[in-house]
């Protein structure tokens, strides 16, 4: 008899050998541990074992055999234990007991079990605790260190334990709560949640007392007291994350809010002055949708999901992918994902910032743990699905250690048409069913909307932290999109996110006008939540669809078939009324109007910021070559080959311009898919973020991160008239009048320099407390705030593969650099690194880089231009070394300058909207036909010899390119 | 000519696969798993059987074992049957760690896996183009070709065979595709050109008669021109190198 099945690989594996590598260290063994809740006999272990295990490359333990298996690999010492907390997903107990249950049928009774890593080291007990540390995270999962003997002694006495989520197991009363009490308590029901019978607190629910009064007020009007189901769907519905209040509020002079007038509003006026199909679906969806060609429509959605990865990275990042995923899902009547994106902003991971939560105790993860498990989560998420992640970027600085950014993207595809029906208008209607598909429901999640609302501090709930189960989610989306979908078998769809089931049903009922729900209906994961739990858990891989009646058996029978559950939850009515029943009592009732729009209205002020001068750091003299090889291995330029890499980009076979670009392999500033089999078309997508800019002057920052990702995406072959941006704001105290001026700033940018490029926004989300509030290691109290950041993402379509371009040159290319340079230093990477210089900040002038962008676009088109680089981080020097890096061609630069700007200005400045190009030599007659002598330099030409040479009047400097391709690809310290 | 093309629980590269066998010349269909199980007799319509890759039940207890497991309980007789016949069964990346687990490759002394496929020794997941070379093989799959450039995209790629084996393997040539380097000869085990650390470079395994194909690299991935990195600096043809394998399918009933 035994209650646990453990497992190990016979040779060293991967992992061992990294993490005997990074904690020098050569006796390491890592056990994959599966602990029963009840015995097993021997039949059923050998068994079962033999189902979960590998013959060849693996070893199963037993009683008999532990004690000589681990003795042959090293005198082990010291053994840590790393499980899931009850509650936290695990999905590969999931896996087995699929395994198990399939194979056993039903020869074997309901059992839970749990998947446990165990490390085994020869060592001190330090060791073992730092290799914890670095292995496992203490808010998901326990961590149990112990020596090799009490291992064994647990080994054979069955001492290993699952542990199982222990619930309340009181009976569910309607609770109703008071709020005829005083300011004081009506905000701690805010701020803290409300109050159980035991004096304990539920949780934040991030609503303020202004909120509060205005609930108080609606319920004295209909004469009676609110439910906690009600105060809880309320604050949901409320939260700064789905009602977007700051963007919707008064903001000094402007009544309708920043984003009516400024984001909204430059997409209305382009929508106006372009008169064409371009733009299908906008702002109303889960993502925003545009034509790709005369049959099909794209969407593209970008999330942030910042607060769970800063408390959990790799659960947070998954979940952020994952969740992104579903946008698309519920994009119309479903698109299908086709490729996703990110973008991280990060701490340096070779820093230590000893931050805390609280004073001397909850210390925040490290910066390099967080690093790796953003990655790592994007990474499960994305390969899992199945959905290439070509296209991405990472950033790092100091001011994202008490909170990074997580940016998750994804560009989805749908017919224009299913049945004769316009695929993006979907509408539940009264009678619908609905029906909620995929996972099950638990207390993973759990105020999620109100706490990622907030800023980080000590109360922030742990509970609020959930895993993605990208399988799960993976089997439900291949039903929708292809078995549902195209017989259009329900009216509408829509994703369970933040605020889980409160949030998506509540939205999806606008359509029909309400909805009554049953909450015992819903299937859980395991008993005893509460039904406030249920109704707003972000239990993850769920979607909500509305279902004619007729369908329903129909739909449940397709989803079942593929092993999906999807249950009937209630229905969609006409009445405008949202109500809710636990077991037939009715536990909330409200008016539809009330819970959509019952919000007190913010009303903003706004006042210029201080500006923090930079501070003057000496110039160190160093050669220009030096110069170069800095740069090239500063964090932000180096390359993120190693991301790349782990990152599927060519699954559904559609990369057409992979992340790695040239023989020399560099990392690319855009990418591009081709979706479609039997369409030249293809997608081209970038993404472009200035933070390091805002704080001097944040209309510019914006105006910066629009004018780089369009750049990038003519400079890839996109047609101008096909490109729709999408904006990310990511800001800190946004209950400041200072920060409030730079959103409004930069909000502002982002109307002009979209009219003036023709770009409208089509999706576009916000997070606007990026704050850490906490301690310092000597207990300290410290505030981090995050620099505002603008994300701006772009997609356009390339009508035609030859308009694809490449950004390696040929022998003999004379190499022009578009676009005029100006001695705009400030901020740039060079400031940062080499040193300080009197200078500006880089300033879009839109009129200027439309007639270059206009001027390539049809220089492109004619064949003219053989390769192209977009400028930015570190100028006009970076991007031609990254052109002979990507080529392995040499090539010789002429530093004899004509404007008034020095050889480091002309070099490094990060002037936008410009471009590098290489022509064959014979094609500069046609290239002047287009180009105004005052818009190019010619720079240089490629030799194809192995060196880079830069000449001025006085002298030659040389540096190989084999060099710099070593200072590019560098390892980033602390990954 | 018909090929079914394997879908379900997270297999994810079924429809850029069964495009692949349409081009030249293939009725195919994507058939789920669990359809399958419910009729498995509908496996005598088609002659080709295609494990398309993807991340079958996460890769939780190792790549392809999960499947495998499913498969073995619910379909085993039926696809080694098939294996027996005069018809092709090829798994690609995910679909080559099911094979494999399945132990239908490469099949020497029947019913138990005899070779397993590990993480790679780098630790982590590849995503990376490498350059294979055919050794020696009568697979149909493999016919008249000498070199592939395909892509790789896989965590856990390392062939691992013990001893005995691996002589019985090379003395019936059952090895398939193997990594090389920039020189075209063997890579040696070295990174990046053998992206995982596999045996004596090992990319793909065979059974004895060569119908059934085992490769971690992905073919489908590399079928037109426009799929090849850097594609603007070559010479335009219309197909990649990943097409030679689907046309070589399509001769062998033609």
């Amino acid at each position: 008899m035994t209650n646990t099945i453990q497992i190990l690989s016979i040779e060293k594996t991967g992992k061992e050998s990294s993490l005997q590598k990074e904690h020098n260290n050569k006796s390491i063994k890592i056990i994959d541990g599966y602990f029963f809740s009840t015995n097993l006999d021997d039949q059923k272990f050998t068994k079962i074992s033999k189902l979960i295990s590998n013959d060849v490359s693996q070893t199963i333990l037993t009683k008999k055999n532990v004690n000589k298996v681990l003795s042959s690999y090293s005198n082990f010492n010291w053994v840590v234990e790393i499980k899931f907390l009850p509650g936290v997903t695990d999905n590969i107990a999931t896996t087995v007991k699929e395994i198990i249950k399939d194979n056993l049928k039903s020869s074997f009774k309901s059992f839970e079990l749990g998947s446990t890593k165990i490390i085994l080291i020869k060592g001190r007990k330090e060791d073992i605790t730092k290799i914890s540390k670095n292995e496992a995270n203490p808010l998901i999962q326990t961590i149990k260190i112990y020596p090799f003997k009490k291992y064994l002694n647990n080994f054979k006495k069955n001492q290993f334990k699952i542990e199982k989520v222990k619930l309340p197991k009181k009976k569910y009363s309607k609770k109703e709560i008071n709020l005829n009490i005083s300011d004081h308590q009506l905000s701690l029901i805010g701020k803290l949640g409300i109050e159980e019978n035991d004096k304990s607190r539920r949780g934040t629910l991030g609503l303020d007392l202004e909120s509060l009064k205005a609930i108080r007020n609606y319920f004295s009007t209909i004469k009676r007291k609110p439910t906690d189901v009600e105060i809880e769907t309320l604050a949901q519905t409320w939260s700064e994350h789905c009602k977007h209040k700051i963007f919707s509020a008064k903001i000094d002079d402007i009544q309708e809010g920043i984003f009516k007038k400024y984001i909204k509003g430059a997409t209305e006026k382009i929508i106006q002055l372009r008169k064409d199909n371009f733009c299908v679906s906008l702002f109303t969806d889960n993502a925003g949708g545009i034509e790709f060609n005369k049959d099909w429509i794209i969407c593209h959605k970008v999330e942030t999901h910042n607060t769970p990865s800063a408390l959990d990275p790799f659960g947070g990042a998954i979940t952020g992918i994952v969740g992104v995923n579903r946008d698309c899902l519920g994009f119309g009547k479903g698109a299908k994902p086709i490729a996703n994106t990110y973008a991280y902003y990060l701490a340096d991971p070779n820093k230590k910032y000893q931050l805390y939560r609280q004073k001397n105790k909850d210390p925040m993860l490290p910066a390099n743990f967080i690093a790796k498990g953003i990655i790592s989560g994007v990474r499960v998420g994305g390969n899992c699905s199945g959905i290439p992640t070509p296209q991405g970027n990472v950033y790092f600085d100091d001011r994202f250690a008490g909170k990074p950014l997580v940016f998750c993207g994804t560009v989805g595809i749908i017919p224009k048409k299913i049945k004769g029906k316009l695929s993006h208008k979907k509408k539940a209607n009264p009678g619908d069913i609905i029906l909620m598909a995929g996972g099950r429901v638990g207390k993973d999640g759990i105020h999620g909307a109100t706490f990622s609302s907030e800023e980080l501090d000590p109360n922030s709930p742990v509970s609020a932290v959930q895993i993605g189960d990208p399988i799960t989610q993976k089997k439900m989306s291949d039903v929708i999109i292809r078995e549902l979908r195209d017989e259009n078998l329900y009216s509408s769809i829509t994703d369970n996110g933040a605020g889980g089931l409160s949030s998506s049903i509540g939205e999806m009922a606008k359509e029909s006008g309400g909805f009554i729900v049953n909450l015992e209906k819903i299937p859980l994961k395991y008993n005893g939540l509460y039904p406030w739990e249920i109704w707003v858990s972000e239990s993850q891989e769920r979607m909500t669809l509305a279902v004619p009646p007729k369908n329903v058996k129909k739909v449940i029978k397709r989803f079942n078939a593929r092993g999906v559950e999807a249950t009937i939850i209630g229905k969609f009515i006409k009445k405008e009324k949202a109500i809710v029943k636990y077991n037939k009592t009715e536990i909330l009732n409200l008016d539809m109007e009330f819970l959509h729009e019952g919000y007190p209205k913010l009303n903003l002020k706004t006042s210029f910021p201080k500006i923090k001068k930079e501070k003057k750091k000496i110039i160190k003299k160093s050669s220009l070559i030096d110069k170069l090889h800095k740069l090239l291995s500063s964090p932000n330029i180096v390359s993120k080959e190693f991301i790349a890499t782990q990152y599927d980009h060519e699954v559904q076979a559609t990369s057409i311009i992979k992340p790695l670009q040239g023989e020399g392999r560099v990392f690319g500033n855009a990418t591009a898919i081709k979706p479609l089999f039997d369409d030249e078309k293809s997608i081209a997508l970038s993404q472009a973020a200035y933070p390091q800019y805002a704080e001097t002057n944040p209309y510019d920052m914006a105006g910066c991160s629009i004018d780089t990702a369009y750049k990038n995406l003519i400079v890839s072959g996109a047609n101008s008239k096909k490109i729709a941006i999408l904006d990310n704001f990511c800001w800190c105290s946004s209950d400041e009048p200072d920060r409030l001026y730079q959103l409004k700033e930069a909000a502002k940018a982002c109307y002009d320099y979209a009219v003036a490029y023709q770009t409208p926004f089509i999706s576009g989300k916000d997070s606007m407390f990026n704050d850490f509030k906490g301690f310092d290691k000597t207990g300290k109290s410290v505030k981090i705030s995050i620099p505002p950041t603008l994300l701006i993402s772009s997609i356009g379509v390339v009508d035609k593969i030859s308009h694809l371009t490449k950004i390696t040159p040929d022998d003999g290319d004379i190499l022009l650099v578009l676009g005029n340079t100006r001695n705009e230093l400030q901020d740039s990477v060079y400031s940062k690194i080499i040193g300080y210089e009197k200078s500006k900040n880089p300033v879009v002038n839109s009129k200027d880089a439309l007639r270059t962008y206009r001027n390539f676009e049809k220089a492109n088109k004619l064949g003219i231009i053989n390769s192209a680089i977009g400028i930015d981080l570190g100028g006009i020097g970076i991007a031609v070394t990254k052109m002979a890096i990507a080529s392995k061609k040499g090539l010789t630069f002429d530093l004899k300058l004509k404007n008034k700007i020095s050889v480091d200005q002309f070099l490094f400045s990060e002037t936008q909207s410009r471009i590098l190009v290489s022509l064959k030599k014979n094609k500069l007659p046609n290239f002047k036909k287009i180009f105004k002598a005052s818009d190019y330099t010619i720079i240089g030409k490629c030799t194809g010899s192995d060196v880079i040479e830069f000449k001025d009047n006085k002298k030659i400097m040389r540096g190989k390119i084999s060099d710099f391709a070593k200072s590019y690809k560098q390892n980033i310290k602390g990954l | 000519m018909n090929v079914l093309v394997l879908s379900g629980y997270g297999i994810n590269c079924e429809n850029e696969t069964l495009h692949a066998f349409e081009v030249v010349g293939f009725k195919g269909k994507i058939i789920h798993i669990n359809d399958l199980i419910q009729n498995p007799k509908q496996l005598n319509n088609y002659q080709v059987f295609a494990i398309p890759g993807g991340f079958s039940y996460g890769d939780d207890t190792g790549s392809g074992n999960a499947m495998a497991k499913k498969i073995m309980t619910n379909l085993y007789d039926q696809l080694m049957d098939f294996s027996l016949k005069d018809k092709l069964i090829i798994g690609i990346c995910n679909g080559c760690q099911i094979l494999i687990n399945l132990g239908l490759v490469p099949s020497l002394n029947k019913k138990d896996p005899e070779v397993a496929l590990i993480e790679n020794k780098s630790g982590s997941y590849e995503c990376r183009w490498v350059d294979v070379k055919v050794n020696n093989n009568k697979s149909p799959w493999l016919k008249n070709i000498s070199i592939l450039n395909l892509p790789v995209a896989h965590q856990e790629g390392q062939f691992m065979i013990p001893i005995n084996l691996f002589k019985s393997i090379k003395a019936n040539n059952l090895i398939g595709l193997q990594y090389i380097n920039n020189q075209k000869k063997l890579a040696k085990g070295q990174f990046p050109f053998n992206p995982n650390g596999s045996k004596d470079d090992i990319a793909a395994l065979t059974n004895q008669n060569g119908n059934v194909l085992a490769m971690m690299p992905h073919p489908e991935r590399a079928f037109y021109n426009y799929h090849i990195p850097n594609w603007q600096s070559k010479t335009l043809k219309k197909f990649g190198d990943g097409y030679k394998i689907f046309m070589n399918a399509k001769k062998f009933f033609a």
